[in-house]
């Protein structure tokens, strides 16, 4: 069998004992790493090696390990999710780095997502921003014919291509204004596209911008470093049309 | 009115009023440009032009209003730029943006600090400098001078990167970003930095030779 060369690296890593600690980096062998491994994979091998020497785990976020979660995170090499574009984290493989290399890993940063411990920050001010407005009331009973509602085919891919937003918080990490917008502008319009989100379009995107300004998220400025660092490759213009739509709810709006 | 100060307040709103300001800037310095164009028809039109303005009573009202519009556009740029600041207490050790940002975009904040050095600069000279030998004069003297054109230039080069990424970025807060025009109105940008600072550019070029450089 042809055994794939195996990667000894050095990891600059943050640790952080908790959120009034103030953090440093921290150097660690990961080594004998399988180049098929994840990024995720590879800490799990550094953390057992850490548990055995009796030391402490690095804490880190993930779930699904697919890429469809959105509970993976990190700022690898100065980068959310590392170098790849539409990966994240735990879709990451290590053959992306070179034996021997250095990589500095940091949490994602921002004043809206508070440290919880080393790679781990509290995220739930994206939740809260959801249950502003994020969703449609809608009546229950039986279900309707599939097909009762008609959208159209264009319409239905653009829904879907900003309901494909995992809520990583990757695009808050990527802003040099640590803002937000990505993410909401994806929420928002994946339900002003479609009919079922027209009753509550306009308190929608009120209460969301509104929830958003209160978490502390920095304001966009058109520097479009989210859309090169979302996993999911949701298109700024989403952000256009959440500026479009709030505008429309501030002008229009009778509430 | 307590809906349009929401707005306004917003982070959206802010943006908004910074974008409408700048494009209203933009439309002065089309009209500042043309105007500059009489350099090249004549000394007496250009003078006449400029003691036309200096006499006119609507200008100082137009003053004001050009004033509160800068003003704008200038403190809710920083005022934005300040809770941005907040908005990541801790900074990263390691930052690369995986793309998106332009040279135009990383250097708003000091591109808009060398125009605002230049304004004073032009204001104070130009504004409020006497022009006993006529305004036509008044441009050569101070144009000539090849430490004063220097500083024009290379003010003029920051306002034509600060306006690459700032035509294209009001568009976008403006919400108007289509797959099949963003591309040209990217391009428009340029071409409207460009074109502007390229059309003012030339005045210090020529009083340089002009003065004998
Ligand atoms: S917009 Fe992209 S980067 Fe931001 S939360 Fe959604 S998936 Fe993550
Ligand atoms: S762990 Fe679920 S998206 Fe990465």
């Amino acid at each position: 069998m042809n055994e794939k060369k195996k990667l000894n690296l050095t990891l600059k890593i943050w640790r952080q004992k908790g959120p009034g600690d103030a953090g440093r980096f921290v150097e660690c062998k990961a080594e004998n790493i399988s180049p098929d491994a994840s990024f995720l994979e590879m800490l799990d091998v550094v953390n057992e090696g850490l548990v055995k020497r009796g030391e402490e785990a690095i804490a880190f976020d993930s779930d699904c390990r697919e890429g469809i979660c959105g509970m993976c995170s990190l700022v690898i090499n100065g980068k959310p999710h590392g170098p790849e574009l539409g990966t994240a984290t735990c879709q990451l493989h290590m053959r992306t780095f070179q034996d021997g290399d250095t990589i500095t890993v940091e949490p994602f940063r921002a004043k809206a997502f508070p440290p919880v411990k080393d790679l781990v920050v509290d995220r739930s001010a994206f939740d809260r921003i959801v249950a502003a407005g994020g969703f449609v009331s809608v009546n229950t009973g039986n279900p309707q014919d599939a097909n009762s509602i008609l959208i159209g085919h264009a319409v239905a891919e653009k829904a879907m291509d900003a309901a494909a937003c995992i809520g990583c918080g990757a695009c808050v990490a990527a802003c040099p204004n640590a803002s937000a917008m990505l993410f909401v502008a994806a929420k928002v319009s994946h339900l002003a596209l479609l009919p079922q989100g027209q009753p509550e379009r306009m308190r929608r995107v009120a209460q969301m911008r509104a929830q958003m300004d209160a978490e502390g998220f920095g304001n966009c400025s058109n520097e479009y470093a989210c859309e090169a660092a979302c996993p999911k490759e949701i298109s700024v213009r989403a952000i256009a049309r959440l500026n479009r739509e709030y505008l429309k709810a501030s002008l229009c709006s009778e509430e | 009115m307590k809906h349009s100060c929401k707005f306004l307040h917003s982070s959206i709103g802010k943006k908004f009023t910074v974008g409408a300001a700048g494009v209203l800037l933009c439309l002065f310095l089309v009209f500042h440009l043309s105007g500059n164009m009489l350099l090249f028809v004549g000394e007496s039109q250009f003078n006449a032009f400029a003691n036309t303005l200096d006499t006119n009573p609507l200008i100082p009202a137009a003053e004001i209003i050009l004033a509160a519009i800068f003003f704008a556009h200038v403190v809710v740029s920083l005022w934005l730029r300040w809770q941005n600041k907040q908005a990541r207490p801790v900074g990263y050790a390691d930052y690369r943006a995986k793309g998106g940002r332009t040279a135009g975009s990383r250097t708003m904040t000091w591109t808009a600090l060398l125009v605002l050095a230049f304004l004073i600069i032009h204001v104070k000279a130009f504004r409020f400098g006497g022009r006993d030998g006529g305004m036509y004069h008044l441009v050569l003297s101070s144009l000539s001078n090849p430490y004063m054109a220097g500083f024009y230039l290379l003010a003029l080069a920051g306002l034509a990167l600060h306006l690459s990424h700032g035509v294209q970025s009001a568009f976008q807060t403006f919400g108007l970003n289509h797959p099949k025009y963003m591309p040209a109105v990217k391009a428009l940008g340029w071409a409207f930095a460009l074109i502007i600072c390229g059309g003012f550019a030339v005045i210090p070029i020529w009083a340089l030779i002009k003065g004998g450089l």
